[in-house]
């Protein structure tokens, strides 16, 4: 029994997403060893974010097939609506030093980020993909997908003409000392962050995996026609869908204020990276989009120590293309065509 | 081309026009197009200079479309591809002393090596995949021009000389609306031609495509290769024009720009948004420049536009304009419309 489960590791170690896992965990941790634990830390907050943002993308890609490009801009309004929760929360905070909204405003404010990323999704499909759908479905992906591009121009810009063009941020969410672990100094802010996201993409993953209604989803993304048949409300599941996707970004935009202030482009950064991420990890489960965060959040802070801030565009992305000529359908993707495959 | 049957029922001037590929309204639009900085409002230099980017847009959206309409894959870099073509072009005047108009088409071989690049590395993968390789693509070069300061000056901005050695925008203005109807003109032949056919057949059905002998390699590398170097091109044009050449020229919104335009014109028509480019684009300058205490209220409606034409008209305007206008019952109006017709 052990043999066989010890030949199985080995061929999993073999395939292209052991391959790519052990390689990024040890260049992670040489690279850690080398230029100190700071390293590790930045990795895995910008990870848990990118997680969050990238989970969300691939819902919309695997369930609904929108290639989401507005993605970005439900981080900003998740980031914009903790800014105007948490604004006067620590105005308050600072007339009543010790009351209990130090230890949970921030945690209202990120609740709020959530649930307003969960209403503007809602009303994206409303006002937009719903009468798209309801109209056409044919040539579906295209149309739906120029269909965001459109929307991510007027939100940004929706944004620019309501709360102006300045940065709208925060010095940060809890007071208090950092964290020592192995002698990197976290910041009480991303230890949470990192926290929220990890326990937010925990339960996403049980929600899907376990429930009823995670299930319908996966149903509604293998097979549309056989899931209204079992009699899935339809409109019901792309909804909740959509508004979850959504309030998945807009979550990660609201617990790193601290770090990206809102202003109208703020979602263009986390957008490409999470593309990096889809791209890379393939249209696969959750579980390769959370393990594709990781890698290019290794990519982007390697790349930031050793080659420079501002490559981080060029390296990542001239290294995802080299990994799509080789493997085109992503490290953990099922398949995808291409012209030269027979 | 070999002689069609409508070419044996045609006097000279229709024969003309069909080798052109006008019809009796795209030329009057044409010659409307060249008075036009001759009209008393339209004569001012900065409105001049607003026609003048409105062109540069729709010649972009016609090059575009060659590969969003006919082979269908979206390329998402395209601003980045005119941006190499013109930062090559820049920096052959100013290093190596060349005359900006040599210079301009070395940048469309520039662009045309990276959209071969593109096209190959992109073959493995279709629609929406290609779509994000191009914008990775895209993404990359942008990144370098920011960061090789050495050669570009990053973000400073690098100087370029001027086509034309006059402060008036007259010459510029009847160059690039001579580039429009140049890119459209070769566009539209290659589309005419068995190799419009071919890209059709494999935006449509790749494996039936293959199956009829058709090789889809060469047609997609060669329509990639094709639409990059007019980007190329263009790029240098746009380099030559202002003068000033920034990696913002090659950001993901600029190809936004381009792609609306496209797709509002009307994908697989060429001439669609061309023909749109001109009143939206001008529209929006207006918009822009008068009520400037409201930034960004411009793309606010150019979103706007696009969300609705995409949800209630994906055809375009050159949908529209198939489906409505362009059947009229009055037979000298039909003329003029279509141009003369084939005898059936």
């Amino acid at each position: 029994m052990s043999k066989h489960n010890m030949s199985d590791t080995l061929t999993w170690l073999k395939s292209a997403p052991g391959l790519s896992i052990v390689i990024s965990v040890v260049v992670a941790v040489a690279a850690t060893i080398d230029a100190g634990p700071y390293l590790m830390v930045n990795m895995v907050v910008t990870g848990g974010m990118l997680a969050l943002v990238a989970t969300g993308l691939t819902l919309m890609l695997g369930v609904l097939n929108i290639p989401m490009f507005a993605h970005g801009e439900y981080f900003m309004i998740g980031s914009l609506t903790a800014y105007y929760i948490f604004t006067p929360i620590s105005e308050f905070i600072l007339e009543h030093p010790d009351s209990w909204l130090v230890t949970f405003g921030p945690f209202i404010a990120i609740l709020g980020a959530l649930i307003g990323g969960a209403i503007a999704g809602a009303i994206s499909e409303k006002l937009v993909f719903g009468p798209l759908r309801r109209r056409s479905t044919d040539n579906w992906v295209m149309n739906s997908f120029l269909l965001t591009v459109g929307l991510s121009v007027l939100l940004v810009n929706l944004h620019q003409l309501i709360f102006g063009a300045d940065f709208k941020g925060i010095v940060g969410y809890w007071q208090g000392m950092p964290i020592s672990i192995a002698g990197a100094y976290i910041s009480l802010d991303r230890a949470l962050a990192f926290i929220i996201s990890a326990v937010i993409v925990a339960l996403f993953y049980l929600f899907m995996t376990y429930t009823r209604t995670g299930m319908a989803i996966r149903a509604v993304s293998q097979d549309i026609t056989g899931a209204e048949i079992v009699g899935i409300d339809i409109e019901k599941i792309v909804l909740l869908t959509i508004s979850l996707a959504c309030a998945l970004a807009a979550v990660a935009g609201g617990s790193l204020l601290f770090m990206y202030p809102s202003y109208p482009t703020v979602g263009l950064e986390p957008l490409y990276m999470a593309w990096f991420v889809v791209i890379l990890s393939g249209l696969g489960n959750i579980l390769g989009a959370v393990a594709g965060a990781f890698m290019v959040a290794l990519l982007k802070v390697i790349t930031m120590e050793y080659v420079g801030a501002g490559w981080d565009f060029v390296v990542p992305s001239a290294l995802i293309m080299l990994i799509l000529i080789f493997k085109p359908s992503g490290i953990f993707g099922s398949d995808v065509r291409g012209v030269l495959d027979k | 081309m070999e002689p069609t049957t409508n070419d044996l029922n045609m006097n000279l001037f229709d024969r003309a026009l069909d080798r052109l590929c006008l019809t009796p309204i795209g030329l009057a639009g044409l010659i409307l197009l060249l008075i036009l900085p001759f009209i008393p409002p339209f004569n001012q230099e900065y409105m001049l200079r607003w026609l003048i980017y409105c062109g540069f847009v729709a010649a972009m959206s016609v090059g575009f479309d060659l590969t969003a309409g006919y082979i269908n894959i979206v390329n998402f870099g395209y601003m980045a591809v005119a941006g190499t073509g013109g930062y090559t072009s820049a920096l052959l005047v100013i290093n190596a002393g060349l005359s900006p108009w040599i210079a301009m088409l070395a940048g469309g071989v520039s662009s045309a090596i990276l959209g071969l690049i593109i096209g190959m590395i992109s073959l493995r993968l279709r629609g929406i995949f290609a779509a994000c390789l191009s914008w990775f693509f895209g993404l990359a070069v942008m990144g370098l021009a920011i960061k090789m300061v050495w050669l570009t000056r990053g973000p400073l901005g690098l100087r370029t000389p001027r086509l034309f050695e006059t402060e008036s925008n007259f010459p510029f203005y009847f160059l690039i609306i001579i580039l429009v109807y140049l890119t459209y003109l070769v566009c539209k032949w290659v589309v005419r031609s068995k190799m419009g056919l071919a890209f059709q057949a494999i935006a449509q059905n790749m494996d039936a495509a293959r199956t009829s002998g058709i090789d889809p390699v060469f047609y997609r590398v060669f329509n990639f290769t094709m639409s990059c170097a007019i980007a190329g091109v263009l790029g240098g044009f746009y380099a030559h024009f202002y003068g000033i050449l920034t990696p913002d020229m090659m950001h993901t919104s600029k190809t936004v720009e381009i792609l609306a335009v496209a797709y509002i014109g009307g994908r697989g028509s060429l001439w669609g948004g061309a023909v749109v480019a001109f009143p939206f684009i001008f529209l929006m300058e207006i918009v822009r420049s008068t009520l400037s205490h409201l930034p960004g209220l411009n793309l606010v409606i150019y979103a706007l536009v696009l969300i609705l034409v995409m949800i209630y008209y994906p055809g375009g305007f050159s949908y529209f304009y198939d489906t409505h206008i362009r059947q009229p019952k009055n037979r000298a109006l039909r003329y003029f419309l279509n141009g003369r017709e084939a005898k059936v």
